[in-house]
This record gives structure tokens, sequence and C-alpha cells, in this order.
């Protein structure tokens, strides 16, 4: 059983902590951020397999591609600034 | 119809997990709602930063998001959010100790000892300080289980189980802890809460 030194401790501690609240604009900052990120969530595997960039036909003419590519994308996956 | 079909039904947390796992922000809203006074008070104990405390949160919720796909959503949340929220706060206070304390006294110094000053007193009610203060001089091991025992009514054997150490180790830290504890504040207690003093004698 919780003796009365314990008790006055415990009321004290949780006075102390319950003075201050969580922010209440938390919920909006966090919902925010999260849709961001999930917007950036790039799937690299998707780049990846396509067949524009597994062709054998030239080693040379995949980094053109590439990079267009991600341009064309670029504003799908939200990606904030362009590979130029 | 009776009146209790009438009350909306409450999603449990693991269905909530599941959805978040399908990616619904609906759900990390709702989690958010119910448990972010848990993990800022939390936070907050450790810290003695309401601030840091708001921020930590932000990103304890941030992380649940994140590692949606790792959580087992058949076993309770909670322990996840203490778990995250005291591994964060640990992190918080540990990298304050090493960057921020020599510029803030130099800050301090500067300002002419801006923690003198009247405006700064007023500040911070004084009996709540010497709380704080109190608190913020454990080491960080026994703050951690002080704060999840006191402020969050656990069990030694669910304090174990979130800082996945020995429920000894549990008991042993509590102890010294609650003596620390008990020598900063037992002298002041007659002074700063007269109202809880009186509940007490």
């Amino acid at each position: 059983m919780e003796n009365k030194s314990d008790a006055l401790l415990r009321k004290m501690l949780k006075k102390w902590v319950n003075r201050q609240h969580p922010p209440d604009n938390g919920r909006a900052r966090l919902l925010w951020e999260a849709a961001h990120i999930s917007r950036n969530n790039i799937d690299l595997t998707v780049i990846l397999f396509r067949p524009q960039f597994i062709s054998s036909s030239s080693s040379n003419d995949w980094p053109p591609k590439f990079f267009s590519w991600i341009n064309e994308n670029s504003i799908q996956f939200g990606i904030q600034a362009r590979i130029i | 119809m009776p009146k209790g079909a009438e009350e909306k039904r409450v999603i449990s947390d693991s269905e909530l997990a599941l959805s978040l796992q399908a990616g619904s922000l609906e759900a990390l809203g709702v989690l958010y709602d119910r448990h972010r006074g848990l993990v800022f008070r939390t936070a907050l104990a450790i810290t003695g930063d309401a601030e840091a405390a708001a921020d930590l949160m932000h990103d304890v919720f941030l992380r649940l998001h994140r590692f949606a796909a790792h959580i087992d959503p058949q076993r309770p949340l909670e322990p996840w959010l203490y778990r995250m929220t005291t591994n964060l706060s640990y992190t918080w206070v540990k990298r304050r100790q090493r960057w921020f304390h020599p510029f803030e006294d130099m800050a301090d110094w500067l300002a002419g000892t801006r923690k003198d000053t009247p405006a700064y007193q007023a500040e911070m009610d004084d009996s709540w300080r010497q709380v704080q203060q109190a608190v913020s001089s454990l080491p960080l091991p026994h703050r951690g289980v002080v704060v999840l025992y006191y402020v969050n009514d656990l069990s030694l054997q669910e304090i174990s189980e979130i800082l996945d150490i020995p429920v000894g180790t549990v008991k042993s830290r509590l102890h010294y802890g609650r003596q620390a504890l008990k020598q900063s504040l037992g002298l002041l207690a007659g002074e700063i809460f007269p109202e809880l003093q009186y509940e007490f004698t």
C-alpha cells in the first residue's frame, strides 16, 4: 500500500504536469506533415523496373531517359525540386 | 431503440492501427486525439520543457504514421507510445546537456543573469519551478522510471516491459529516484503546497 509521502509525491507530480497542455494546432500540423510525407514516398522500384530503363539497345542512353522520366513524373510524386 | 445502441461505437486501437497501415490519415487523427495527453505528459515530465514536449509529441505520432507497417495491431498500442516517447525524450535531454547548456549559460551571463530578473521570476511560478528542478536533477534512467510510475500510474511490470529492463532494476531506480525527490521536495512541501499538505495531515 502506498504511504502518505508517496501519495503526496504522486499528486504533486501530476499537478505539475497537468498545468500544461498540448498545443491546439498539433493535430492539424501532424496531419499536414503526414500527408506531405505520404505524397513524397516514392517507390523506387517503379523507376528501376520501368521497361525504358532496362533497354539493352545502348548503354549510354539511359541517363537522359531517366532524367526526363523524373521530370515528367515529378509533379505526380510531389517532388519539389526538379532535376535538370 | 435502447439508449446504449444509440451511442457511437468506439473504434479500438487495433482497428485504427490496421487503418493506419492502409494509409488512413483519419485513423492517425483519432489515435492522436486519444493518446496525445499520455505522450505530452510523459515528454513534459522527462524534459521539463513544454515546447520540447510538444515537438516530441509531434515526432512520436509522425513515427507512428511512418512505421505503422511494423506495428502489431493485435498488441496494445500504449506501450509502443510510451517506449517511443521515453526514447525520444532521453535523446532530447542528452543532446541538450551536451550542446545547449554551455550556450545557455553564456547567454544568461551576457544578458546579465537573466534568471535573476523579476520578469523571469514572474514568468515561472516559483513553487512549480522547484518541482521541475527536483525532477530534472534526477539521473535520466531514474527520471524515466519515476515519471512512468507516478505520472502515468504504470505498474513495475509494465515499466519493465516498456523500458526493456528487469523488474529488479525498475524497483531500484524507483527507490533511488523516490528518495532523491523526497529529499529535494520534502522540506519545501509545507511552504509550496499548503493545500496538498492539508489533505495528508
